[in-house]
């Protein structure tokens, strides 16, 4: 599991041993990686979580037009494995839960405890937000290095 | 808004290709995902119609490096440049820490730009942004034209360029200025986040 902030990780780890899920993936609602337990590759994560996100994002959109408040969840039910998506509100703004279940587990149950875990991350956060780090001073011959690494020139 | 993950020390941010329908958006991350290498980048997502005209979104990740200890990743998208998907776009920009505004340099497209660059500007404000506050770069694509039938470089920077932003010719088709835009961007994104304060 990694988690971008400490407080994070009690309420999912409970979670992920209730629930049964296989993946999961928590983000903000502009895509970013808050937390994920399951995934093997960083650069896949974030694709999951960009599309994640936009599908809640374009949803939520539809409700507005339907004049209906929005929905609470989404979920996807393949034959092997099934996803829920779902967004809520979090101290630290709102948030997208992305969870992928087998059929060693149901919808219901899946969803019973991602409430609780909602819950719970509501209680724990802490309200103040985190300092963005002043890079270093040679943070501009680092910068230089990795783009030519990356771009090669 | 860029995400700082000090457990794992990872910095991740989000940059997004605006412009005119057909200005060349897609086809700059298609080259960027062409050159760079398969361990330094994830898959290249894209949401396009069947005639593969983008319908909700381009999307490619990209791992820079170590920059200070902590490993920076960008996060590339492009929007629907058609101005029917006007609800698309301004769901993609959410969170945009830096924009790359993808101009036509076609003389017939000078209106669009125009208007895509408005529409810029009013979709960010919707969001409560001001556009003079965001990193933005301007590439002036499809440069390898003939010159009857484009703009110059500073014909463009002259009718959208009103900061004098970094902005770069480019052949998006053949990659010419595609990296040198992106590094623009990446250096205008990560140099307002190492001083913590807004680009002018």
């Amino acid at each position: 599991m990694r988690a971008l902030e400490p407080w994070v990780v009690q309420p999912l780890e409970t979670f992920l041993a209730e629930s049964g899920a296989r993946l999961t993936l928590l983000m903000t609602s502009s895509g970013q990686v808050v937390a994920q337990h399951g995934f093997s590759r960083s650069l896949d994560v974030m694709t999951a979580a960009a599309l994640g996100a936009a599908i809640v994002a374009s949803t939520e959109e539809l409700a507005r037009l339907m004049g209906a408040s929005g929905f609470e969840a989404l979920v996807h039910n393949g034959q092997r494995q099934s996803c829920l998506l779902a967004a809520f509100t979090t101290p630290r703004g709102r948030w997208i839960g992305l969870v992928v279940f087998g059929p060693e587990t149901s919808v219901g149950i899946v969803r019973l405890f991602f409430d609780q875990m909602v819950q719970q991350l509501a209680a724990v956060a802490p309200r103040e937000q985190p300092q963005v780090p002043m890079l270093a001073e040679n943070f501009e011959t680092e910068l230089d290095a990795s783009l030519k690494a990356l771009f090669g020139r | 808004m860029s995400l700082v993950n000090f457990t794992a020390r990872e910095i991740t941010c989000k940059l997004v290709y605006y412009g005119p329908g057909r200005s060349g958006k897609t086809t700059n991350l298609q080259y960027v995902y062409g050159r760079v290498p398969e361990s330094r980048r994830g898959r290249m997502v894209s949401l396009a119609t069947q005639t593969d005209r983008t319908l909700f979104f381009d999307f490619l990740p990209l791992e820079l490096g170590t920059i200070s200890g902590f490993t920076t990743k960008f996060q590339l998208y492009t929007v629907p440049g058609q101005s029917y998907y006007n609800a698309t776009r301004k769901l993609v920009l959410q969170g945009a820490d830096g924009v790359v505004f993808v101009g036509d340099s076609q003389a017939r497209r000078f209106d669009d730009n125009l208007e895509s660059l408005q529409n810029l500007q009013d979709n960010l404000l919707a969001q409560g942004v001001d556009i003079r506050q965001l990193p933005v770069v301007f590439q002036y694509n499809k440069q390898d034209l003939p010159r009857d039938l484009i703009l110059s470089h500073d014909e463009m920077d002259d009718a959208l360029n009103f900061r004098a932003v970094p902005s770069y010719p480019a052949d998006a088709l053949h990659g010419t200025g595609v990296f040198e835009t992106l590094r623009g961007i990446s250096e205008l994104v990560l140099k307002r986040l190492a001083v913590g304060s807004p680009v002018a």
